[in-house]
């Protein structure tokens, strides 16, 4: 008892020690960053922006930056109501009324309840600016308007309508039970009452278009709620929630009162560009975290910090705590700046870790700076794409939750999230930057930190470094989990767009691809590793089915896909129906084993190549592939 | 203080070293000779805790070198010393004291103290800007910031001029004074010669002898008799107005002193000359097997 105590307090001394250590070389870190660069750079870097700022504020609060400005003349009295649209409106400019100066001075004059258009092409563009601006000056007005229903006394209910594989629109509110998903934008309107639909401008402007006061449902998948509020023309919340109306109004899922032009597909643009700014910070902190690390290794610097009485993880977490605490720092003004929630930095967070880590590999594989350039592009290129790419989707698709950026678009637009969504959307993240950074410290040591090997053969070294025992073999299969969850869930992202004839097929070949090489890379590294000395076939046998059972176990992780159900996406069933989700339970028991028995079985195929040469590997790979796709092609098959 | 049992290093096929065995006594200091890639600093740093051996073992102050306790009892100074380039000397040194522990004031105390011995000046001034030598003495005052009991220097004097070869040199041996046990290895078997009290010499990632050098000279030297004449014999050269001829046995010095007896002359003057270490040392490399590790 008394020596469990003893080992209970050891350990939490150890673990104040470490976290001393790291404390300190966080302090140290900041302290040689600070001096890296020298006060009156970082003064001018500082004015730099500070201006690039005043500058855009200025433009800002000047109404914004118009290229167009003053571009059209149109010709209309002071006196006119069209007066005050031509105004505000930043490419017209206002002129005296002379018809007979059409063509010459003026494109368009507004005179004598008519309109006068010069016969050219820039007047007709100045008139349709001149249309639009009346009709959106008319839409302002409207919306002022107290008594909303007289404002607009036609409601219209859009209703998003799901979509089936095939492509064809379902109709009625609700999805059939198949498990299709809404998707498209394709909606059905259902005007009820008349409305008024002149167009105030060519002949005889009267000053009120047909106008509508919208309200809309949505199915809502992913929370189950939808609810329509008639009465205030607002939206309840959800991922397919009323589509905004366009222009600047619909900035965060846009006004609910307009006319049926101004009705834009569910396009979150400007949360998207705000959730944007999140990672600009990132994409110049990692250039510095990246040095820093490499720093270390060029001409052994970072040596004497390995001798010292500190083990390299704390070495590694004092180095990246600073850039992380920066991250999140910056991350929380950028939330509190474009009004963002905890939720945003929360989501935000994840993504900032994972670029920490990638850079931190990257920087731990690179022979110099050049390459850790190239890295570190490829880095921000890939994260920012993975990112920001399915964030587009956020109000069209589940798929969009692969990015941990939809949860801030939804944060931005108030449509809340989820406990679900949040493990679905940055558990890769989270688990990803734990193996990524548990993969540099393997190799941070002095035989590994110091030598000239290419990127592949550090890859390898770091495989290598966390090959204890054959279990390890399981627990690195596992551990490639999030990896090939991010690949499949992207390969789902891209090929979502094409017809499911094609994507499909391509989806399940990508999907054995990707799992097989997660698999049995590190196969491939342990015989040129520790089991360089067992390189029989009995041993490609045992590793490979240990490395398919740890890749099993890992997959039933991706049970979280279903609580926001992905899976009942076509695609997302696809990709996912041969990581054992159970479609029925008549086949549960069969789905559940005959995983196991495939990955056991493709893995050792590999395995058997792994045990030779690197050609022999990539040999071994391709009937390993084709038998992981022959199933998958059965599973899809047999799902329907 | 330093046990070395089958100490063994294999990289992939090639075994950097292949199996050192010595120790090292408190208060003493140790030399380890050899020529480029015989396994001296390989040697090193798996005693220092940097690198796993593949099989044997490694004792520093009662700790195993893979205890990370261990390197609190530890100053390594690397045969490469880059410093942090952006720091002072002060700052340098304050980060390592307080990385191994070491109270505030006591570290103050200290390095101010290692730097006045060392006579290093510029203490504020950024390491990026320092010569060489200073530099080296930044590393050395570092490997001292915990006040360690072993210390482990692979090659201190490399890249010195004379004047701050022999001034470290002069430090080492203050420190062994000072209680301080020192292992350090070193090209230049002069300074071995003249600082260690014992050597291990080490080829082909093997110890191959070992010992004081005096009983290092006695097992593996030979003792060569000059033998001065007053005329020219058989293998004689010229030196001045005498002779002289190099054997290597008594029964030789005979032989030649009837030579000069029969050229009318006489044996003027006989001298014994003890073999250097760096003679020991090449015998015993051009002695050696080809090297079984295929390297040079």
């Amino acid at each position: 008892m008394s020596g469990r105590r003893e080992r209970v307090r050891s350990a939490i001394r150890a673990a104040r020690g470490g976290l001393r250590a790291v404390a300190r070389i966080a302090r140290w870190e900041v302290s040689r960053s600070v001096g890296v660069v020298d006060r009156r750079t970082a003064a001018l870097g500082l004015l730099a922006l500070l201006l690039a700022g005043a500058v855009g504020g200025a433009a800002t609060a000047a109404g914004g930056v118009a290229l167009d400005r003053d571009v059209y003349r149109v010709g209309v009295d002071t006196d006119s109501p069209y007066h005050e649209v031509v105004v505000e409106t930043p490419a017209l400019a206002a002129r005296p009324p002379e018809v007979d100066r059409l063509g010459r001075g003026v494109e368009v004059v507004v005179a004598d309840d008519h309109v006068y258009v010069a016969d050219s092409r820039k007047a007709q563009a100045a008139l349709s600016t001149f249309r639009d601006a009346v009709r959106r000056h008319n839409l302002d007005r409207l919306r002022e308007e107290r008594n909303e229903s007289a404002a607009f006394p036609v409601v219209v209910t859009l209703r998003y309508a799901e979509r089936t594989p095939d492509g064809v629109v379902a109709g009625g509110e609700s999805g059939d039970g198949t498990g299709t998903e809404t998707g498209t934008g394709t909606g059905t309107e259902d005007t009820s009452g008349s409305a008024g639909d002149s167009d105030g401008t060519e002949s005889a402007p009267s000053g009120a278009d047909g106008s509508t006061s919208g309200s809309g449902s949505g199915a809502d998948t992913a929370t189950g709620a939808a609810g329509v509020d008639a009465a205030t023309g607002s939206a309840a919340d959800g991922p397919l929630g009323v589509p905004g109306f366009g222009g600047a109004g619909g900035l965060f899922g846009g006004s609910t009162s307009g006319s049926p032009a101004d009705i834009s597909p569910p396009f979150p643009f400007g949360a998207l560009v705000l959730a944007f700014l999140f990672f600009v910070p990132m994409n110049f902190v990692i250039q510095p975290y990246g040095s820093t690390i490499l720093n270390e290794r060029i001409n052994r610097r970072g040596e004497l910090l390995l001798v010292a009485p500190v083990s390299p993880a704390a070495i590694v977490a004092g180095k990246t705590l600073p850039y992380l605490a920066t991250l999140v720092g910056v991350t929380a003004l950028v939330a509190l700046a474009i009004g963002g929630s905890p939720v945003s930095v929360a989501a935000v967070a994840p993504i900032a870790a994972l670029y920490l880590a990638a850079t931190f590999v990257g920087g731990m594989f690179a022979r110099s700076f050049k390459e850790l350039t190239f890295v570190t592009v490829s880095i921000s290129v890939f994260l920012t794409s993975y990112a920001f790419v399915p964030a587009i989707f956020t109000n069209v698709t589940p798929i969009a939750l692969i990015s941990p950026l939809t949860l801030v678009v939804h944060d931005l637009q108030g449509t809340g999230v989820t406990a679900a969504q949040y493990a679905f959307s940055t558990g890769p993240f989270y688990v990803g930057s734990a193996v990524l950074f548990a993969l540099g410290v393997g190799v941070y040591r002095e035989e590994d930190m110091f030598t000239q090997r290419s990127v592949p053969l550090k890859f390898l070294d770091a495989l290598n470094s966390r090959l204890k025992g054959r279990k390890s073999v399981a627990v690195l299969s596992a551990l490639a989990i999030p990896f090939v969850f991010i690949a499949e869930l992207l390969a789902v992202a891209v090929l979502f767009v094409l017809p499911v004839e094609v994507s499909i097929p391509l989806l399940l070949v990508a999907v054995a691809a990707v799992e097989e090489v997660a698999k049995s890379v590190h196969v491939y590294a342990g015989f040129r590793g520790p089991f360089a000395d067992r390189r029989g076939w009995k041993a490609a046998l045992v590793l490979g089915a240990l490395s398919g059972l740890g890749f099993f176990l890992g997959e039933k992780l991706t049970a979280v896909v279903q609580l926001v159900g992905l899976p009942d996406l076509a695609l997302g069933r696809a990709a996912f129906s041969s990581a054992g989700i159970a479609a029925t339970p008549a086949v549960g028991l069969l789905l559940l084993l005959a995983p196991l028995a495939l990955h056991a079985t493709t893995t050792s195929i590999a395995s058997l190549g792994a045990t030779r040469d690197r050609a022999t590997y990539l040999a071994a790979l391709v009937p390993a592939i084709a038998v992981h796709a022959a199933y998958n092609f059965a599973v899809v098959s047999t799902l329907g | 203080m330093i046990e070395v049992e089958g100490l063994r290093k294999t990289y992939g096929d090639f075994p950097a070293v292949v199996g050192s065995t010595f120790d090292v006594d408190r208060g003493e200091i140790f030399g380890i000779v050899g020529p480029n890639g015989a396994g001296k600093t390989t040697t090193l740093k798996m005693i220092a805790g940097l690198v796993d051996p593949s099989a044997g073992s490694a004792t520093v102050a009662g700790f195993d070198a893979s205890d990370p306790e261990m390197r609190r009892s530890l100053g390594f100074l690397p045969e490469e010393s880059p410093l942090y380039e952006d720091m002072t000397a002060r700052s340098y040194l304050d980060f390592f004291a307080d990385l191994y522990d070491v109270p505030g004031e006591v570290a103050t105390e200290r390095i101010e103290r290692t730097l006045d011995r060392l006579e290093l000046d510029h203490r504020d001034r950024r390491l990026g800007d320092v010569s060489k030598g200073m530099k080296r003495k930044v590393a050395i005052a570092r490997s001292l910031v915990n006040d360690p009991d072993v210390l482990i220097y692979d090659e201190p004097a490399s890249g010195l001029d004379p004047l701050t070869t022999n001034y470290v040199l002069e430090f080492v041996r203050e420190l062994r004074d000072a209680g301080k046990t020192v292992l350090f290895s070193a090209h230049n078997l002069y300074h071995v010669e003249s600082v260690c009290d014992r050597v291990a010499i080490m080829n082909r990632g093997d110890v191959v002898a070992r010992g004081t050098v005096p009983e290092i000279r006695e097992t593996y030297g030979t003792t060569d008799y000059r033998v001065f004449t007053s005329v020219p014999v058989e293998g004689a050269e010229s030196a001045g107005d005498r002779h002289v001829v190099t054997v290597e046995e008594m029964a030789a010095v005979e032989a030649v002193r009837q030579r000069a007896a029969d050229a009318g002359g006489e044996v003027v003057d006989i001298r014994t000359r003890e073999p250097s270490l760096e003679d020991i040392f090449l015998d015993l490399a051009a002695d050696a097997e080809p090297d079984p590790r295929g390297g040079a």
